[in-house]
Protein backbone atom coordinates (compact mmCIF):
# COMPACT_ATOMS: atom_id res chain seq x y z
CA UNK A 1 0.00 0.00 0.00
CA UNK A 2 1.75 3.08 -1.20
CA UNK A 3 1.29 6.70 1.10
CA UNK A 4 -1.19 8.79 -1.64
CA UNK A 5 -3.57 4.78 -0.69
CA UNK A 6 -2.72 4.97 2.99
CA UNK A 7 -3.70 8.58 3.17
CA UNK A 8 -7.28 7.83 0.81
CA UNK A 9 -7.98 5.29 3.46
CA UNK A 10 -7.80 7.80 6.64
CA UNK A 11 -10.06 10.72 4.29
CA UNK A 12 -12.40 7.61 4.15
CA UNK A 13 -12.43 7.24 8.01
CA UNK A 14 -12.58 11.11 9.07
CA UNK A 15 -15.58 11.21 6.09
CA UNK A 16 -13.28 13.73 3.90
CA UNK A 17 -14.26 11.77 0.79
CA UNK A 18 -16.70 12.53 -1.73
CA UNK A 19 -19.36 10.07 -1.95
CA UNK A 20 -18.55 8.35 -5.15
CA UNK A 21 -14.58 8.26 -3.95
CA UNK A 22 -16.07 7.08 -0.46
CA UNK A 23 -18.11 3.91 -2.19
CA UNK A 24 -14.60 2.96 -3.97
CA UNK A 25 -12.54 3.23 -0.93
CA UNK A 26 -14.79 0.71 0.91
CA UNK A 27 -14.79 -1.94 -2.09
CA UNK A 28 -11.27 -1.93 -1.70
CA UNK A 29 -11.63 -2.21 2.04
CA UNK A 30 -13.63 -5.27 1.78
CA UNK A 31 -11.26 -7.31 -0.47
CA UNK A 32 -8.11 -6.03 0.56
CA UNK A 33 -6.88 -7.30 4.28
CA UNK A 34 -4.39 -5.39 4.81
CA UNK A 35 -6.24 -1.97 4.02
CA UNK A 36 -9.07 -3.69 6.74
CA UNK A 37 -6.40 -4.09 8.75
CA UNK A 38 -4.90 -0.69 9.05
CA UNK A 39 -8.21 1.17 8.87
CA UNK A 40 -9.32 -1.02 12.04
CA UNK A 41 -6.04 0.46 13.84
CA UNK A 42 -6.71 3.93 12.88
CA UNK A 43 -10.20 3.97 13.71
CA UNK A 44 -9.28 2.44 17.34
CA UNK A 45 -6.98 5.40 17.65
CA UNK A 46 -9.68 7.85 17.20
CA UNK A 47 -11.60 6.17 19.24
CA UNK A 48 -9.54 5.90 21.81
CA UNK A 49 -8.66 10.02 21.94
CA UNK A 50 -12.28 10.81 21.33
CA UNK A 51 -13.84 12.24 24.65
CA UNK A 52 -9.87 11.25 26.17
CA UNK A 53 -8.26 14.54 26.60
CA UNK A 54 -6.68 14.75 29.53
CA UNK A 55 -8.50 16.57 32.14
CA UNK A 56 -6.80 19.64 33.37
CA UNK A 57 -7.73 22.94 35.59
CA UNK A 58 -6.20 25.98 35.70
CA UNK A 59 -4.15 26.20 38.65
CA UNK A 60 -5.40 29.75 39.50
CA UNK A 61 -8.19 31.08 41.43
CA UNK A 62 -10.89 32.60 39.74
CA UNK A 63 -10.57 36.04 42.06
CA UNK A 64 -6.54 36.05 40.85
CA UNK A 65 -7.14 34.98 37.42
CA UNK A 66 -10.13 37.25 36.81
CA UNK A 67 -7.85 40.12 38.48
CA UNK A 68 -5.26 39.92 35.53
CA UNK A 69 -7.55 39.78 32.93
CA UNK A 70 -9.76 42.69 34.34
CA UNK A 71 -6.07 44.07 34.56
CA UNK A 72 -5.46 43.67 31.07
CA UNK A 73 -8.52 44.54 29.93
CA UNK A 74 -8.56 47.77 31.77
CA UNK A 75 -5.12 48.95 30.29
CA UNK A 76 -6.02 47.90 26.39
CA UNK A 77 -9.09 50.29 27.17
CA UNK A 78 -6.67 52.95 28.73
CA UNK A 79 -4.38 53.21 26.03
CA UNK A 80 -7.33 52.82 22.93
CA UNK A 81 -8.56 56.31 24.98
CA UNK A 82 -4.73 58.13 24.80
CA UNK A 83 -4.55 57.22 20.88
CA UNK A 84 -7.55 59.07 20.47
CA UNK A 85 -10.52 58.68 18.50
CA UNK A 86 -10.86 55.01 16.86
CA UNK A 87 -8.81 54.22 14.21
CA UNK A 88 -6.81 57.77 14.73
CA UNK A 89 -3.76 56.94 14.70
CA UNK A 90 -0.13 59.70 14.16
CA UNK A 91 1.04 57.42 11.88
CA UNK A 92 -2.26 58.52 9.42
CA UNK A 93 -0.71 61.76 9.44
CA UNK A 94 2.87 61.02 8.08
CA UNK A 95 2.11 60.66 4.46
CA UNK A 96 0.16 64.25 4.76
CA UNK A 97 3.21 65.94 6.34
CA UNK A 98 5.51 64.01 3.90
CA UNK A 99 4.43 65.38 0.90
CA UNK A 100 4.26 68.71 3.07
CA UNK A 101 7.95 68.61 3.53
CA UNK A 102 8.77 67.42 0.08
CA UNK A 103 6.15 70.55 -1.87
CA UNK A 104 8.35 72.64 0.47
CA UNK A 105 11.86 71.56 -0.32
CA UNK A 106 11.00 71.84 -4.20
CA UNK A 107 9.84 75.53 -4.02
CA UNK A 108 12.67 75.96 -2.03
CA UNK A 109 15.10 74.72 -4.36
CA UNK A 110 13.10 76.50 -7.31
CA UNK A 111 12.89 79.87 -5.36
CA UNK A 112 12.05 82.29 -7.53
CA UNK A 113 13.72 84.99 -5.04
CA UNK A 114 16.68 83.16 -4.37
CA UNK A 115 20.10 85.74 -5.13
CA UNK A 116 23.54 84.32 -6.22
CA UNK A 117 24.56 87.50 -4.38
CA UNK A 118 26.82 86.62 -1.33
CA UNK A 119 24.91 86.04 2.14
CA UNK A 120 24.46 88.92 4.16
CA UNK A 121 25.20 86.89 6.79
CA UNK A 122 25.47 83.03 7.52
CA UNK A 123 25.76 81.12 10.82
CA UNK A 124 28.59 78.05 11.80
CA UNK A 125 26.85 75.02 13.35
CA UNK A 126 29.43 74.49 15.35
CA UNK A 127 32.70 76.01 17.19
CA UNK A 128 35.02 74.44 14.96
CA UNK A 129 33.11 75.77 11.74
CA UNK A 130 34.55 79.42 10.98
CA UNK A 131 31.78 81.74 10.90
CA UNK A 132 31.81 83.40 7.46
CA UNK A 133 29.88 87.20 7.47
CA UNK A 134 30.38 90.02 5.55
CA UNK A 135 30.67 93.61 7.27
CA UNK A 136 28.09 95.18 5.55
CA UNK A 137 25.84 94.46 2.91
CA UNK A 138 27.49 95.49 -0.75
CA UNK A 139 30.65 96.27 0.99
CA UNK A 140 34.05 94.65 0.38
CA UNK A 141 34.76 93.49 3.33
CA UNK A 142 34.78 90.01 4.60
CA UNK A 143 35.16 88.57 8.18
CA UNK A 144 36.29 84.93 8.89
CA UNK A 145 36.23 84.33 12.85
CA UNK A 146 36.71 81.04 13.81
CA UNK A 147 35.39 80.07 16.95
CA UNK A 148 37.42 77.14 18.43
CA UNK A 149 40.86 78.55 17.76
CA UNK A 150 39.66 82.66 18.19
CA UNK A 151 41.04 83.33 14.81
CA UNK A 152 39.48 86.62 13.12
CA UNK A 153 40.20 87.17 9.44
CA UNK A 154 39.14 90.18 7.99
CA UNK A 155 39.34 90.59 3.64
CA UNK A 156 38.93 93.91 2.10
CA UNK A 157 38.67 93.99 -1.88
CA UNK A 158 40.57 96.55 -3.20
CA UNK A 159 38.16 97.09 -6.58
CA UNK A 160 40.54 99.77 -8.31
CA UNK A 161 43.35 97.30 -8.67
CA UNK A 162 41.34 94.12 -8.66
CA UNK A 163 43.16 92.81 -5.60
CA UNK A 164 42.19 91.23 -2.50
CA UNK A 165 44.02 92.26 0.47
CA UNK A 166 44.10 89.96 4.09
CA UNK A 167 43.96 91.93 7.12
CA UNK A 168 44.02 90.15 10.66
CA UNK A 169 42.35 91.97 13.65
CA UNK A 170 41.89 89.86 17.35
CA UNK A 171 39.04 90.91 18.74
CA UNK B 1 -19.93 46.84 37.50
CA UNK B 2 -23.37 46.06 38.36
CA UNK B 3 -22.87 43.71 40.88
CA UNK B 4 -25.80 41.52 39.46
CA UNK B 5 -25.78 38.26 39.60
CA UNK B 6 -25.15 36.61 35.89
CA UNK B 7 -24.59 33.14 37.53
CA UNK B 8 -28.05 31.36 35.55
CA UNK B 9 -27.78 33.26 32.80
CA UNK B 10 -26.96 32.41 29.62
CA UNK B 11 -23.88 32.32 27.64
CA UNK B 12 -25.66 34.34 24.62
CA UNK B 13 -27.31 36.62 27.15
CA UNK B 14 -23.47 36.99 28.66
CA UNK B 15 -22.20 37.90 25.32
CA UNK B 16 -24.60 40.32 24.76
CA UNK B 17 -24.71 42.12 27.86
CA UNK B 18 -20.64 41.51 28.07
CA UNK B 19 -21.08 43.68 24.76
CA UNK B 20 -22.96 46.49 26.89
CA UNK B 21 -19.23 46.86 28.35
CA UNK B 22 -20.65 44.60 31.59
CA UNK B 23 -17.06 43.32 32.78
CA UNK B 24 -19.18 41.31 35.54
CA UNK B 25 -21.13 39.37 32.98
CA UNK B 26 -17.96 38.64 30.75
CA UNK B 27 -15.91 37.44 34.25
CA UNK B 28 -18.90 34.99 34.58
CA UNK B 29 -18.07 33.35 30.90
CA UNK B 30 -14.37 33.36 31.82
CA UNK B 31 -15.59 31.43 35.06
CA UNK B 32 -17.59 29.05 33.09
CA UNK B 33 -15.01 28.17 30.38
CA UNK B 34 -11.55 28.66 31.42
CA UNK B 35 -10.70 25.08 32.35
CA UNK B 36 -12.09 24.91 28.88
CA UNK B 37 -8.96 27.39 27.28
CA UNK B 38 -6.69 26.11 29.59
CA UNK B 39 -6.31 22.40 28.63
CA UNK B 40 -6.57 23.40 25.21
CA UNK B 41 -3.90 25.43 25.49
CA UNK B 42 -1.85 22.73 27.86
CA UNK B 43 -2.40 20.05 24.86
CA UNK B 44 -0.54 22.50 22.54
CA UNK B 45 2.03 23.86 24.29
CA UNK B 46 2.84 21.11 26.33
CA UNK B 47 4.36 23.89 29.50
CA UNK B 48 1.84 25.22 32.27
CA UNK B 49 3.15 28.33 32.32
CA UNK B 50 2.57 29.32 29.03
CA UNK B 51 -1.11 27.75 28.89
CA UNK B 52 -1.88 30.06 31.59
CA UNK B 53 -0.29 33.12 30.12
CA UNK B 54 -1.87 32.31 26.23
CA UNK B 55 -5.37 31.19 28.21
CA UNK B 56 -5.13 35.17 29.78
CA UNK B 57 -4.10 37.07 26.65
CA UNK B 58 -6.93 34.57 24.77
CA UNK B 59 -9.39 36.06 27.18
CA UNK B 60 -8.44 39.68 26.91
CA UNK B 61 -8.72 39.48 22.90
CA UNK B 62 -11.81 37.30 23.49
CA UNK B 63 -13.23 40.87 25.41
CA UNK B 64 -11.55 43.05 22.81
CA UNK B 65 -13.40 41.26 19.49
CA UNK B 66 -16.82 40.21 20.95
CA UNK B 67 -18.40 42.20 18.49
CA UNK B 68 -17.20 40.25 15.96
CA UNK B 69 -18.97 36.94 17.61
CA UNK B 70 -21.60 36.17 15.70
CA UNK B 71 -23.13 33.22 17.59
CA UNK B 72 -22.82 30.66 14.16
CA UNK B 73 -21.04 28.70 16.90
CA UNK B 74 -21.38 28.66 20.85
CA UNK B 75 -18.87 31.18 23.29
CA UNK B 76 -16.78 28.84 24.10
CA UNK B 77 -15.61 27.14 20.45
CA UNK B 78 -15.15 30.57 19.43
CA UNK B 79 -12.97 30.83 22.49
CA UNK B 80 -11.52 27.88 21.83
CA UNK B 81 -10.24 29.16 18.67
CA UNK B 82 -9.00 32.32 19.32
CA UNK B 83 -6.69 30.60 21.90
CA UNK B 84 -5.69 27.63 18.96
CA UNK B 85 -4.43 30.73 17.28
CA UNK B 86 -2.49 32.34 20.13
CA UNK B 87 -0.66 29.06 20.83
CA UNK B 88 0.16 28.30 17.19
CA UNK B 89 1.31 31.88 17.32
CA UNK B 90 3.13 31.23 20.17
CA UNK B 91 4.56 27.45 18.42
CA UNK B 92 5.65 29.97 15.69
CA UNK B 93 7.74 32.28 17.48
CA UNK B 94 9.55 29.57 19.26
CA UNK B 95 10.48 28.17 15.72
CA UNK B 96 9.67 24.36 16.78
CA UNK B 97 7.17 23.97 14.01
CA UNK B 98 9.51 25.60 11.23
CA UNK B 99 12.85 24.25 12.78
CA UNK B 100 11.74 20.97 12.01
CA UNK B 101 13.39 20.91 8.56
CA UNK B 102 11.90 18.75 5.50
CA UNK B 103 14.13 15.87 5.83
CA UNK B 104 13.75 15.78 9.15
CA UNK B 105 9.64 15.25 8.79
CA UNK B 106 10.38 12.79 5.72
CA UNK B 107 12.45 10.52 8.25
CA UNK B 108 10.07 10.26 10.73
CA UNK B 109 7.18 9.40 7.83
CA UNK B 110 9.37 6.82 6.49
CA UNK B 111 9.77 5.51 10.39
CA UNK B 112 6.32 5.50 11.01
CA UNK B 113 5.08 4.07 7.57
CA UNK B 114 7.00 1.07 8.46
CA UNK B 115 5.42 -0.02 11.75
CA UNK B 116 3.51 -2.57 12.06
CA UNK B 117 -0.36 -1.95 12.44
CA UNK B 118 -1.46 -2.84 15.90
CA UNK B 119 -4.18 -5.16 15.05
CA UNK B 120 -5.03 -5.34 18.98
CA UNK B 121 -6.76 -2.43 20.54
CA UNK B 122 -4.11 -0.87 23.03
CA UNK B 123 -6.57 1.12 24.73
CA UNK B 124 -9.39 -1.68 25.42
CA UNK B 125 -10.88 -2.31 28.52
CA UNK B 126 -9.00 0.70 30.16
CA UNK B 127 -10.62 2.90 32.48
CA UNK B 128 -11.23 6.57 31.33
CA UNK B 129 -8.52 7.73 33.75
CA UNK B 130 -6.35 5.27 32.47
CA UNK B 131 -6.85 5.62 29.09
CA UNK B 132 -6.42 9.69 29.69
CA UNK B 133 -3.32 9.08 31.36
CA UNK B 134 -1.81 7.38 29.12
CA UNK B 135 -2.78 9.31 26.19
CA UNK B 136 -1.04 12.31 27.58
CA UNK B 137 2.03 10.32 28.07
CA UNK B 138 2.04 9.33 24.33
CA UNK B 139 0.99 13.06 23.44
CA UNK B 140 4.08 13.92 25.08
CA UNK B 141 6.10 11.96 22.66
CA UNK B 142 4.89 13.46 19.52
CA UNK B 143 6.60 16.31 17.90
CA UNK B 144 5.18 19.39 18.25
CA UNK B 145 3.52 19.30 14.59
CA UNK B 146 2.23 15.86 14.75
CA UNK B 147 0.44 16.36 18.53
CA UNK B 148 -0.69 19.90 17.00
CA UNK B 149 -2.64 18.10 13.93
CA UNK B 150 -3.91 15.24 16.41
CA UNK B 151 -4.78 17.93 18.99
CA UNK B 152 -6.94 20.01 16.40
CA UNK B 153 -8.44 17.17 14.40
CA UNK B 154 -9.62 14.60 17.51
CA UNK B 155 -9.96 16.78 20.30
CA UNK B 156 -11.20 20.24 18.33
CA UNK B 157 -12.66 18.14 16.12
CA UNK B 158 -11.47 20.84 13.08
CA UNK B 159 -11.70 19.59 9.50
CA UNK B 160 -8.49 18.98 7.15
CA UNK B 161 -8.88 22.41 5.70
CA UNK B 162 -9.80 24.28 8.98
CA UNK B 163 -6.43 22.66 10.16
CA UNK B 164 -4.57 23.87 7.10
CA UNK B 165 -6.14 27.24 7.66
CA UNK B 166 -4.85 27.63 11.32
CA UNK B 167 -1.51 25.80 10.36
CA UNK B 168 -0.40 27.70 7.32
CA UNK B 169 0.23 24.41 5.57
CA UNK B 170 -1.62 22.69 2.71
CA UNK B 171 -4.01 19.97 3.05
CA UNK B 172 -2.01 17.30 1.96
CA UNK B 173 0.46 18.04 4.66
CA UNK B 174 -2.19 17.81 7.29
CA UNK B 175 -3.29 14.68 6.11
CA UNK B 176 0.29 13.27 5.93
CA UNK B 177 0.96 14.59 9.77
CA UNK B 178 -2.63 13.11 10.94
CA UNK B 179 -1.56 9.70 9.50
CA UNK B 180 1.87 9.46 11.09
CA UNK B 181 0.49 11.27 14.15
CA UNK B 182 -1.85 8.46 14.36
CA UNK B 183 0.04 5.71 13.60
CA UNK B 184 2.86 6.79 16.44
CA UNK B 185 -0.24 6.90 18.96
CA UNK B 186 -1.06 3.45 17.87
CA UNK B 187 2.57 2.11 18.63
CA UNK B 188 3.16 4.09 21.78
CA UNK B 189 -0.21 3.00 23.24
CA UNK B 190 0.55 -0.47 22.09
CA UNK B 191 4.19 0.05 24.14
CA UNK B 192 2.35 0.95 27.19
CA UNK B 193 -0.14 -1.81 27.40
CA UNK B 194 3.07 -3.90 26.72
CA UNK B 195 4.99 -2.62 29.57
CA UNK B 196 2.33 -2.49 31.84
Amino acid sequence: MNEEQQLRLQAFLDGELPEREARAVAAWVESDPAAADLLVELKAIRQALAGSEPAVSLPESREFFWSRIARDIEAGERRETAAGPAGFRWQHLLWPIGATALCVAVVLLQNPFATTERPVASIAPDADTPIVEAMQPGSDATTYRNESDGTTLVWFSMTDNSRTKPATATF
Amino acid sequence: MSGKDYSSATDDALVKAARRGTLDAFEELVARHRDRIYARAVSMMRNEEDAVDLSQEAWVKGWQRLKQFQFESSFSTWMTRIVINLCLDQLRRQKRIRSESIQEMDDEGVAERQLPVVITNPTERLERNELRARIDVALAQLSESHRTVLVLHEFERMEYKEIARAMECSIGTVMSRLFYARRKMASLLAELRRDQ
